[in-house]
């Protein structure tokens, strides 16, 4: 068994080579990576446009954004005076390789415009567990020692267990190397899907009541910045129905309604096509927990549709198809 | 919002039977506005609680018109279309179907009342069932008592 | 003031004083609510995250109202509560200094925003000084600095065991003389006090030069420089609504159409929206990240200097922090002070 410390550091070095070969063989124009953070607790988006720059792509487990969104920018080059797509290569965890099938499949990417360098990926750092550990003080580094996570400040330092706190939706994660990839960095370390959702289950057998209470406290330091929204590969609406204003669908307020309803319709919105992979909850200033509205959209789509987003390309998701004998158990009957 | 409802309100202090729900019912115009129709025209009673809007199809009910009722007050919602095999536009509520699915499932999970928003088929010769149906949500809301909660306050 | 007179503190002024503390919440997160008691509060704080600009420009706020009867429509002035005085405690140098920065852009002239104006008058803020400048904060390359105290109504210095006191302005000495238990600060606690200060200085690790920033509309203003900032922005926001100084609003009329009446409210808003510029004829001259990325930029360190004299940034670090994908405000005028002067 690898610990968590050896697996980051073994598939940086494979990384490196192999961004650096698609870079010189012009199979790709430019790849999106994540490059070491000018704070220690994040990891930066970073693009690589020639060999020597790959030496900067890192893998340690502080890459929170989902690289897929970075696809939905029309970016073109001149060959022949003709505007040619880029052909992009995206370092890909699992979730940000279904992130990219499941937008081939919506028609946002083109197939043959993207190269998916597969990365088995152990889990993302919780930051907002470490910060918890920590409480007010400066983090001035994070590092894995072992399967431990270092975390080092002013007098301070303290030890977590990685298995514990990474991201609860990486915890229950099966799927982490991409399912389609153009090139595999090590090996597959996918599981059987087989996720049971208690925690979802048990909510749900919850009073009305005593959900709105738990959802409010939940939302209620939202400031409605739209940083998930932002963040979010699937996001991507010319105009988002919170801008709306023919009509106005909800108000600009700081009422718990208000704050409610763009969640709501957001995480509506998702059904189907949510890939769990937290960039949400890692963009968020304020640290509101998104991932229990996460888990929910999961469990959603494998219970209801028995789909999971974005691990092939022919699946036309839930919300692009219906069938007959769809489940009515919802409907009022006499 | 909907007109501010203080007289209901006094009349709710203490005379729960007395308040009436202000629920508003999206019905397809092939099928369930038929079906509602054809209670009237048959004199079948059944209470005064819904305040109708015609639509040509349950496919064409956005989500969003169910969330914005309750923040403007309405104290329950009623979503009716044709059965499913018989939607006037072939698939149309079949299409809805899915749609309504995840939105109960969030309302539920965003902790609104199950009985708040209703969703059902009703046939244009389903006259008495359509009144039957009515009864049965207007008396859930009822239990219920107002939206105070999701209503936007002012 | 000994620390366990917090309590005493809050006895004295309570009644004639809302006062907002700096309030611990899940994680390292802290920021300033009103608070009843010295239990609530904790100034064992490094710096909040939301910052305390949301007590003098909310983040909604009513401008009017508006009832229609027929044709005629009845306007109205907000249906306010009378304000209290107000004392924001354990506010940071970097936070009161955005204070003065904002009042610069809100009463500007003849251009005064009585909104503002009415939190501003009865404002009053006792500061903490910095001991333990994060390795993010670089108050001091923007004239600011971690023992600054002439933004403060009333200075509080962190000795270990006790805090020195220190009135600023008149506002500050009216505060202080309602506190009976303050006792007359003794050479050594002065002495303490002056040290960390030397020492909190020192701790400041970003320093640079912002003077080249000045001139980006003139000198750099098509240089492929912003591409390169903007390709990972995501135009989230976070740095524009987590900024002591950022100031842009939107203003948008809600309507209660079956009760005929409305009211017109302004919001916080960012530059970093696409909708931000979009005019109504579909022209957005910042059409892109780049354009948006440049503006945020250059208003802080260029604009804010050019029309009013002063930088518009005061060197917090939370854009640092926060952003989703590491854009650092350091690096970003480093690369721009790289810029060769012969363009």
């Amino acid at each position: 068994m690898v610990t968590a410390q050896e697996h980051g550091h073994v598939l940086e070095s494979k990384l490196r080579t192999v961004a650096s070969e698609l870079l010189k063989e012009k199979k790709v124009d430019l790849i999106i990576g994540y490059s070491k953070g000018t704070i220690p607790q994040r990891s930066s988006p970073y693009i690589a446009r020639n060999p020597a720059d790959t030496s900067n792509f890192i893998w340690n487990n502080l890459g929170y954004t989902n690289l897929a969104k970075y696809l939905l920018a029309k970016r073109k080059k001149k060959v022949d005076n003709k505007e040619v797509d880029l052909k992009i290569g995206v370092v890909a965890k699992g979730c940000v390789g279904r992130a990219i099938n499941q937008l081939i499949v919506e028609k946002q990417v083109t197939r043959e415009n993207v190269v998916i360098i597969g990365i088995p990926c152990n889990g993302m750092i919780d930051l907002n567990r470490i910060y918890e550990a920590v409480g007010t003080k400066e983090i001035l580094d994070i590092a894995l020692v072992g399967d431990d996570i270092v975390v080092k400040g002013r007098g301070f330092e303290k030890k977590l267990p990685f298995n514990e706190n990474i991201n609860t939706l990486c915890k229950a994660c099966k799927i982490k190397t991409p399912p389609i990839t153009d090139v595999l960095i090590g090996e597959s370390n996918n599981l059987p899907i087989d996720e049971k959702f208690q925690d979802v289950i048990a909510f749900e057998k919850m009073p009305a009541n005593e959900k709105r209470d738990h959802v409010q406290q939940l939302l209620h330091d939202c400031i409605k910045c739209g940083s998930c929204r932002q963040a979010c590969p699937f996001c991507y609406c010319k105009l988002c129905f919170v801008d709306q204003n023919k009509p106005v669908w909800f108000n600009k307020t700081f009422d718990m309604n208000d704050i409610l309803v763009f969640h709501l319709i957001r995480s509506i919105h998702l059904a189907g096509r949510c890939v769990s992979c937290g960039a949400c909850y890692g963009a968020c200033p304020i640290g509101i927990n998104l991932n229990e509205l996460t888990r929910k959209l999961e469990k959603l789509s494998k219970a209801r549709f028995d789909y999971v987003p974005g691990m092939d390309l022919k699946t036309p998701p839930p919300m692009m198809a219906f069938k007959l004998d769809d489940d009515q158990g919802f409907i009022l009957e006499e | 919002m909907l007109a501010d409802h203080k007289s209901d309100q006094s009349h709710a202090e203490g005379k729960k039977a007395e308040w009436q729900p202000k629920i508003i019912a999206f019905l397809c115009n092939w099928c369930s506005y038929a079906g509602a129709d054809l209670a009237g025209v048959s004199r079948i009673q059944y209470p005064p609680s819904i305040r109708v809007v015609r639509v040509p199809c349950s496919g064409r009910i956005n989500p969003y018109f169910i969330i914005k009722s309750l923040l403007e007050g309405w104290d329950g919602v009623l979503v009716s279309g044709c059965h499913p095999g018989d939607c006037h536009y072939i698939s149309g509520n079949l299409v809805a179907r899915r749609r309504f699915a995840i939105l109960k499932e969030m309302l539920e999970f965003f902790g609104i009342e199950p009985d708040r928003v209703n969703f059902m088929w009703v046939s244009a010769a389903e006259g008495e069932r359509f009144s039957n149906m009515v009864k049965k949500v207007t008396s859930a809301i009822m239990k219920l008592g107002p939206n105070t909660q999701f209503a936007r306050k002012w | 003031m000994a620390r366990g007179n917090i309590g005493e503190f809050f006895l004295a002024l309570k009644d004639e004083y809302d006062i907002y503390a700096p309030v611990r919440s899940s994680g390292n997160h802290v920021n300033f609510k009103k608070v009843s008691s010295a239990d609530e509060m904790t100034l064992d704080y490094l710096n909040t995250t939301i910052p305390p600009k949301e007590i003098w420009f909310p983040r909604v706020e009513t401008l009017f109202e508006y009832e229609i009867h027929g044709q005629d429509i009845k306007v109205m002035p907000p249906r306010v509560s009378n304000e209290r005085e107000t004392i924001i405690i354990g506010i940071r140098p970097c936070d009161a200094a955005s204070f003065r920065l904002l009042r610069k852009f809100f009463d500007y002239g003849t251009f005064k925003d009585d909104l503002f104006k009415k939190h501003e008058e009865k404002i009053a803020l006792i500061g903490l000084k910095c001991n333990e400048p994060k390795k993010t904060c670089f108050c001091t390359s923007v004239n600011g600095s971690p023992h600054k105290k002439e933004d403060f109504d009333v200075a509080l210095t962190d000795i270990a065991d006790k805090f020195v006191v220190e009135a600023i302005t008149k506002k500050g000495e009216n505060i202080l003389q309602k506190l009976s238990f303050l006792k007359d600060a003794s050479g050594a606690d002065l002495e303490k006090a002056k040290q960390s200060a030397i020492k909190a200085e020192q701790a400041i690790t970003a320093k640079f030069d912002v003077n080249k920033a000045a001139n980006i509309v003139n000198d750099n203003f098509y240089n492929a420089l912003w591409e390169e900032i903007s390709t990972t922005c995501l135009g989230c926001g976070s740095c524009s609504f987590l900024c002591p100084t950022c100031h842009c609003f939107d203003v948008v009329d809600e309507n209660d159409y079956a009760n005929h009446r409305g009211r017109r409210i302004r919001t916080w808003d960012t530059c970093q929206s696409t909708l931000f510029t979009l005019h109504t004829s579909g022209h957005n001259p910042r059409p892109s990240q780049k354009e948006r990325c440049r503006q945020r930029i250059a208003h802080k360190f260029c604009y804010y200097p050019n029309n009013y004299g002063v930088i518009g940034c005061v060197g917090c670090g939370r854009c640092i922090i926060d952003c989703p994908v590491n854009n650092d405000v350091r690096d970003i005028i480093q690369k721009i002070n790289k810029i060769k002067t012969t363009q």
